[in-house]
């Protein structure tokens, strides 16, 4: 992380290409004109940076793995399930999960912008919304996913699902073996924002020792 | 094979059309990476809201917005850099802050700053009153005729692009279908890598709003939305990796039939 735009600091403001002086400079002027609250700008960025994130997908993925007629259920129709859950918010007008299995993997891609499940995963992190990622994704997705640490058989058959409609996908990791009997909550660990994507597998639970009791 | 279909390239192919693109090398991929990276793009995804609802409130709009921006705009300072570029663009258009108001205002910032810092020798003597340059194509021409008809739809009752249309779809999952170069230039999710390709239908989504209308301001005209599966060798020939399928999100009046595999 370079995060050396510190708020206000006078460099920022001898440089008009600067996005910290363009974007200042415009907030104050939508908040000026009454089309902008600041309170409301705030609370957003505060929703979107602690209480809506990969907690929220992965949640369901360790449920789904935990229970399998939820599992079916979230197959079939997602956007009933998540409903349920009490699930809301932005960019998830319409849910399809998609699952792992033997032989089988799944990823998700937007190559025309960068659509994402928001209100599963939060926002989506920048190696998503890349051009390589984009441009790469569904020409060559086993080099790019190998290049990511995700190996793929050559007789693995790789469905990859570029977003282009208000249709969003979740990926469904394979549960890890090692993991019978492992209550919900912990289930979750292992469920991490890239196998939610579809690149990576779900966490090894043997990585996941801490607080760990045999069943 | 429908006329036209093998032949055609696409109307326009703008620069955030980037599936298949050549030139890019590895994922800068960072598991742990945090929603921001800086102030400046907290501040951006904040807006977003106030902007849109004072600008581009139609589905596609938006995403519009920033296909037309200047590709330096377009990929200079990321996902937050192109939408900031993209609200001075829609804020312009729409008469909510000019470009050169935003020019001023960040001259008088700029000026306070430096008079904080006992530097007025830099603050300039002359000040300019040339309206900044436009950098962003201008909203497409649409020949409506061109579109697919509108047709009523129940009102939903929360804001969504989700609809309920009465004709049955035209396509089963199974069909080959092959999606044709748009006819005309602006706004569409029709990825060019997928056009003049034929493909699978693997499932219908809901209907949805058409957003090469809505974008422009010409209806909702809805459609049928088809998951359709192409063949990696399809899309990519001989060189293509094994036992992939790509599946892209069409509207309906992308499609035409398509001779069947044999």
């Amino acid at each position: 992380m370079h995060d050396d735009h510190g708020h206000g600091s006078a460099h920022d403001h001898y440089d008009a290409s600067s996005p910290q002086i363009r974007i200042e400079a415009l907030e104050d002027l939508l908040v000026e004109r009454g089309i902008a609250d600041r309170e409301r700008i705030d609370a957003t960025i505060e929703r979107f940076e602690h209480d809506i994130g990969p907690m929220i997908g992965a949640d369901l993925v360790a449920r789904a793995w935990a229970d399998p007629s939820l599992r079916t259920r979230l197959l079939d129709d997602a956007d009933a399930v998540v409903a349920e859950l009490g699930v809301r918010g932005a960019e998830i007008e319409h849910i399809e999960i998609k699952a792992n299995g033997p032989g089988v993997h799944n990823v998700v891609v937007c190559t025309l912008c960068s659509c994402y499940p928001w209100a599963l995963l939060g926002l989506p992190p920048n190696w998503y919304k890349s051009p390589e990622y984009r441009a790469r994704m569904v020409r060559e997705p086993r080099a790019v996913l190998s290049e990511m640490g995700l190996d793929l058989e050559p007789d693995t058959e790789l469905r990859v699902w570029d977003s282009s409609s208000e249709t969003r996908f979740l990926v469904l990791p394979e549960r890890p073996a090692g993991t019978e009997g492992w209550p919900v909550e912990r289930l979750t660990e292992l469920v991490t924002r890239d196998s939610m994507i579809g690149v990576a597998r779900a966490a090894d639970p043997r990585g996941q020792q801490s607080g760990a009791h045999e069943h | 094979m429908p006329p036209d279909a093998e032949e055609s390239t696409p109307a326009t192919h703008g620069v955030h059309d980037l599936g298949g693109a050549s030139g890019y090398g590895p994922v800068p991929h960072d598991p742990d990476e945090p929603p921001f990276h800086a102030d400046w793009e907290r501040r951006v995804f904040g807006l977003l809201g106030a902007v849109t609802a004072s600008t581009a409130r139609r589905p596609g709009e938006f995403r519009y917005a920033l296909e037309r921006l200047h590709p330096d705009d377009y990929f200079k300072n990321g996902y937050f850099g192109r939408w900031l570029a993209g609200f001075e663009v829609l804020l312009d258009e729409y008469g909510v802050v000019g470009r050169s108001d935003l020019a001023r205002r960040m001259a008088e910032m700029r000026d306070a700053v430096l008079l904080e810092a006992g530097r007025t020798d830099l603050i300039p003597s002359v000040v300019s009153k040339a309206t900044p340059a436009r950098r962003v194509s201008p909203v497409a021409d649409r020949d409506p005729a061109l579109l697919p008809r509108d047709r009523p739809t129940p009102t939903p009752q929360r804001r969504t692009v989700r609809r309920e249309l009465a004709d049955p779809p035209r396509f089963n999952v199974g069909d080959r279908v092959i999606a044709p170069a748009p006819a005309q230039a602006g706004h569409t999710r029709l990825p060019g890598y997928a056009v003049g390709k034929p493909g699978t239908v693997a499932k219908l989504h809901p209907a949805e709003v058409l957003p090469d209308s809505t974008a422009h301001d010409m209806g909702e005209r809805s459609q049928h939305v088809y998951c359709v599966g192409y063949d990696a060798r399809t899309l990519w020939g001989d060189d293509a990796e094994p036992n992939t399928t790509v599946h892209v999100d069409l509207y309906e009046c992308y499609l035409q039939a398509a001779p069947s595999e044999d």
